[in-house]
């Protein structure tokens, strides 16, 4: 296999790493703040990138025809719903269940997130079929051999990055950031501290559900397609390579997104008579991995009260 | 308490009666339309339906029909256990006497045993994979549109005739996908192209990156797709992101509205294939496309409409000559010879097949698919890729 | 201690007979408005007999006279099949409620005793159902044999999941399970030899020189060839409650009960957690594997798409609003689930989303589901004041 061959599958794997790291690393929000596994998160993920879509065609019919502007317009449009969304959601699915067994969440929140699929299905016109989401984006490209760079690929990753590495600045290196880490380090505590509880959670929620979004809106401009059942794949691969990366620990997310979409890569070219087999490969290390390393890579430090 | 009951049960009896009187008129009866009505494939399975109610509709409209007809919409979605489930359902409900069925080949080859077990006779209308019909004995299955065999003849022939001499190609898993690599196979080797490699890809895959790389470093002139619009359309979108530069060659499975409409400006030059002259070309294609608009139909018949309304009319036709009952309907229909029709005149040989000769090539132009002799690419204003 | 009195049978009997006649009605309604009637009727009635106190004695003689209720239940299920003997649809979805109640019951022994988290109950179901088509089309082995086969390559499937799931806890080993459900689909999609997207088809079942895929008759009355098919899945569902009933109420049961509520308190105690954990997860794998096998046969077709994250989810959201641990809550819910879409054609469509809604709902105002799980009886005739 030739280099330009090589850069191109890197290519591929880096962008698909980007969407999954973005998704983990909102799993492991919300675990280190709450416990809790909010499964609905693949399906935030499709709500916003819906909403970004019907964005576009709002400002289409209001006449707004720069691309640029219309990216932004979408953006922001889809990150704020969603951040509204997943505020909410906190609020009435998830705190009330806080007292309740873990796995009475995890059930809540998965059926959650097939409600969420489910309504856009029925309910967004046409929802069932897959929708062509614009190429806003520059799409002028460099050949280097075999190699095709695209610009709107490399705009898409290093915007999925630049979210990233905001959030792990918030997160580091801000007052809001300490009291999220204050909360996932022990609740009671960081009441006493005089921190407000309640909106701590709603904002980390927020927070999370806002890169979902990103995602989401990322996702539809790189593939030019959104679908209803986007959310649900990318939800579990998220939420997979968070415990891979050990929850909890955003850089473990991000490690974690990276490499399972290196071990896609590598099974769709190590695999070449069916790549289709590559989820297979991936989700069967996945369980391996589990079996390992039962709290993933990094693993998480708790102590377990008895 | 009892008294309440007692008025509850008296009125809904009264009701009753009363809904059973107006029926007296004529016999109602209960025919099946199953299609695909959601999923990527909705906007055929759609157009069909609606077809399929126009013929009804028509037949009830008309003073002289025999018995008054209720057409049964069951949803396929495309997918095989779904289909034998709806499949079972319309079968097992003795009151539905024939069936205008499925769209997606993948479906129809999983259904005709059910068919066959409780001896409901069907026709299918839009599904062209060749062992529906001849890989069975069964008098129950029936087939008015043709079948991928002829298709992919002519692609072959065609696609070779313009130039490309390799190929590569993409199919789906399903038997609808590996029938049309099996065809066409057969007959680019017989008409001097070549098939430089082989891709099967699951029908509702999304990333086709692993596929494509490997086929940019092949070099095809031509991409074969041997497979349905939703993947028609990633597979069109990420060939241009990957700066691959082969024609795009399709089958009747992307000849849909729904294929243009996702690509936008990407569809342009895209070649297809379909059996059965184009709607304005046929005998009664004016009729349909005229009391079609009249019906006023939110959605188009799309491609295969007019087998659907041809499809149909041939049911309600054997019902209201022998009668509904569904062994003298299969017994009827094993005789169909020259019976005309929409689409031209339908004769049924000893599997069921209607025999049609006639392949059109599409190309998409400006939005739309066009018959490629009317096309500005035939006449050479405009180029195929490579 | 003098004994109590024997609880009466009869407002069981009433109960059983009353819903049995609600049954009648709903699947002989035919069109929407006749279901929400009959609907409406049921929740009245319910709502009425709770009021009036009749609800009480029949949940009473179900709980204490469960030997004689048991009986009761089956005749009432014996009548229900013999009134629609010669209707094929009903009784297919007879035949489908009594597979899915029998997967669930696997589930419950996993989930609802042993507290060890399964989504992937479709892709047990499917592996059996895979293993029966394949053996059947490729081997001369007795259909009989084919659903013990079913059951025991499910167990074996899972097996290869038993390291990882007792080494997980909680959402990890949600995880793990959750992987082995998407993994089983998309393996089934892209391989060829099991079918691939086409699926499978079966022939149809020999027992004992009848072919169950024949209509026969006895006596001059037609029976549809379903009803075979249902007579065996109500063996088979029989059985499956025996051995769950069985288990919960021996001291195996009460061991996984101790596992699912408190680990650390049971290891104290000297249960072997790891080992009745797998036992919990096997057996409940082989019932669902056994419980495909029969349902392959019935259908006579299967697919990939059969088996699918989602469909785990409705087996999942069955146990819970049944009720976790109960089967009889399992019994009404998977009627419910299976039936109401196929009788209210309307929201046929919207079954996912209200399956997903109603879940949340019981998981936020009533966890403990539709018929909550009794408190176990150590004393006999002892009642919770």
């Amino acid at each position: 296999m030739d280099a330009g061959l090589l850069a191109q599958f890197v290519a591929n794997g880096l962008m698909l790493g980007m969407m999954y790291a973005l998704v983990a690393v909102g799993f492991t929000l919300f675990f280190g703040v709450l416990d809790v596994i909010k499964f609905s998160h693949g399906d935030v993920l499709t709500v916003g990138a819906f909403t970004g879509y019907s964005t576009y065609l709002g400002l289409k019919l209001l006449g707004a025809a720069d691309p640029w502007l219309q990216v932004a317009a979408v953006l922001v449009v889809a990150c704020s719903a969603m951040a509204l969304l997943g505020a909410l959601i906190a609020r009435y699915l998830v705190m009330p269940l806080k007292s309740a067994p873990a796995l009475n969440i995890l059930l809540a929140t998965l059926m959650l997130g097939t409600v969420l699929r489910e309504s856009v299905r029925l309910f967004y016109p046409d929802g069932a079929n897959p929708k062509r989401f614009p190429r806003l984006l520059p799409t002028d490209a460099v050949a280097l051999g075999d190699f095709n760079l695209r610009l709107d690929s490399v705009l898409l990753f290093l915007g999925g990055l630049a979210v990233i590495v905001a959030i792990h600045v918030l997160v580091n290196r801000s007052k809001l950031g300490l009291a999220i880490r204050a909360v996932a380090q022990d609740e009671e505590t960081a009441r006493t501290m005089g921190i407000n509880f309640t909106l701590v959670v709603l904002f980390t929620f927020a927070l999370g559900s806002a890169a979902a979004a990103f995602a989401g809106v990322m996702n539809g401009l790189y593939y030019n397609e959104i679908n209803f059942g986007m959310g649900l794949w990318l939800g579990v691969i998220g939420f997979s390579a968070a415990i891979v990366g050990g929850l909890g620990n955003i850089y473990g997310a991000i490690l974690g997104g990276f490499l399972f979409a290196a071990l896609q890569t590598v099974g769709a070219v190590a695999l070449p008579f069916a790549s289709a087999y590559k989820d297979v490969f991936a989700f069967a290390v996945v369980i391996a991995i589990m079996a390992w390393r039962p709290t993933g890579l990094i693993a998480e430090k708790t102590s377990e009260r008895v | 308490m009892k008294k309440l009951l007692g008025a509850l049960l008296a009125s809904a009896l009264a009701l009753g009666l009363a809904a059973g009187g107006a029926q007296a008129a004529k016999k109602t009866v209960k025919v099946v339309f199953i299609g695909p009505l959601t999923g990527g494939v909705s906007a055929n399975g759609i157009g069909g339906r609606n077809s399929a109610d126009l013929a009804v509709r028509l037949r009830n409209a008309d003073p002289k029909a025999k018995y008054h007809y209720e057409m049964v919409v069951l949803d396929d979605e495309c997918k095989p256990n779904v289909g034998v489930q709806v499949a079972t359902k319309a079968a097992s409900d003795p009151s539905i006497i024939a069936g205008a069925t499925h769209y997606c080949s993948a479906v129809a080859i999983g259904t005709v045993d059910t068919y066959h077990k409780f001896g409901l006779p069907v026709i299918v209308w839009g599904a062209v994979l060749p062992d529906i019909t001849y890989g069975n004995d069964y008098k129950e299955i029936h087939r008015v549109n043709g079948t991928m065999i002829n298709q992919n003849d002519v692609n072959a022939k065609f696609s070779t005739g313009q130039g490309y001499k390799t190929f590569a190609v993409i199919h789906d898993t399903t038997d609808y996908g590996k029938g049309h690599l099996k065809y066409f196979s057969e007959y680019v080797a017989k008409y001097g192209g070549k098939i430089i490699g082989t891709f099967g890809v699951t029908a509702d895959q999304q990333d086709f990156n692993a596929e494509l790389t490997q086929i940019k470093s092949l070099n095809p002139d031509a991409i074969y797709f041997g497979g349905l619009t939703p993947i028609g359309v990633r597979i069109r979108s990420q060939m241009d992101k990957l700066g691959i530069k082969a024609q795009f060659i399709g089958t009747s499975g992307i000849v849909s509205d729904a294929f243009i409409q996702g690509l936008g400006p990407l569809a342009e030059g895209t070649l297809a294939f379909r059996e059965g002259a184009p709607v304005d070309k046929l005998p009664g294609g004016k009729f349909f496309t005229a009391k079609y608009a009249e019906a006023g139909y939110p959605e188009g018949p799309e491609a295969y409409g007019a087998f659907a309304f041809a499809a149909m009319n041939l049911i309600l036709d054997t019902i209201e000559r022998v009668g509904p009952n569904r062994n003298k309907v299969t017994a009827a229909l094993e005789h169909v010879k020259n019976v005309d029709s929409i689409v031209g005149p339908i004769s049924f040989d000893d599997h069921g097949q209607n025999t049609v000769a006639a392949i059109t090539k599409y190309v998409a132009q400006d939005g739309k698919w066009v018959v490629w002799e009317d096309s500005e690419y035939a006449s050479g204003k405009r180029k195929l890729a490579k | 201690m003098s004994a109590a009195p024997r609880t009466p049978l009869w407002p069981g009997i009433a109960a059983a007979a009353l819903v049995t006649a609600f049954a009648v009605a709903f699947m002989w309604a035919e069109n929407e408005w006749e279901v929400i009637g009959v609907l409406a009727a049921a929740a009245v009635a319910v709502l009425v007999a709770r009021r009036s106190g009749w609800l009480a004695p029949a949940a009473r003689a179900f709980e204490t006279r469960e030997p004689a209720m048991n009986r009761v239940a089956l005749a009432a299920l014996l009548v229900f099949v013999a009134v629609f003997h010669g209707d094929h649809f009903p009784l297919l979805m007879v035949g489908t409620v009594l597979v899915y109640f029998t997967v669930c019951l696997g589930l419950t022994i996993q989930f609802g005793y042993a507290g060890v988290v399964n989504f992937a109950a479709a892709a047990f179901l499917g592996t059996g159902c895979y293993s029966a088509a394949v053996l059947a089309a490729h081997s001369a082995i007795p259909h009989l044999a084919l659903i013990a086969i079913g059951g025991a390559v499910a167990a074996l499937v899972g097996s290869i999941l038993i390291l990882p799931v007792l080494r997980t806890r909680g959402h990890y080993a949600a995880v793990v399970t959750i992987a082995f459900g998407l993994l089983f689909k998309t393996f089934l999609e892209v391989n060829d030899t099991l079918g691939g997207p086409q699926g499978l088809k079966l022939p149809s079942m020999r027992l004992l020189g009848m072919t169950f895929n024949d209509n026969f008759s006895v006596a001059g009355v037609e029976f549809s060839f379903y009803m075979h098919y249902v007579l065996a899945a109500l063996a088979l569902a029989v059985l499956a409650f025996a051995v769950t009933r069985r288990l919960e109420r021996s001291w195996i049961g009460v061991s996984l009960d101790a596992i699912r509520l408190d680990e650390t308190a049971s290891a104290c105690f000297g249960i072997h957690i790891a080992r009745w954990k797998i036992v919990a997860f096997t057996l409940g794998n082989f019932m669902a594997g056994a419980a495909g096998a029969l349902y392959a046969l019935m259908l006579g077709f299967i697919a990939p798409t059969s088996f699918t994250f989602g469909d785990s989810l409705v087996m999942v959201s069955i146990v819970l609003l049944g009720g976790i641990g109960n089967p009889w809550g399992a019994a009404l819910a998977a009627a419910i689930v299976v039936v109401l879409p196929e009788k209210l054609q309307v929201i046929q469509e919207y079954r996912f989303l209200l399956y997903a809604t109603m879940v949340i709902l019981v998981l936020l105002y009533r966890p403990e589901g539709l018929l909550p799980r009794p408190l176990r009886r150590y004393l006999p005739g002892w009642r919770p004041q």
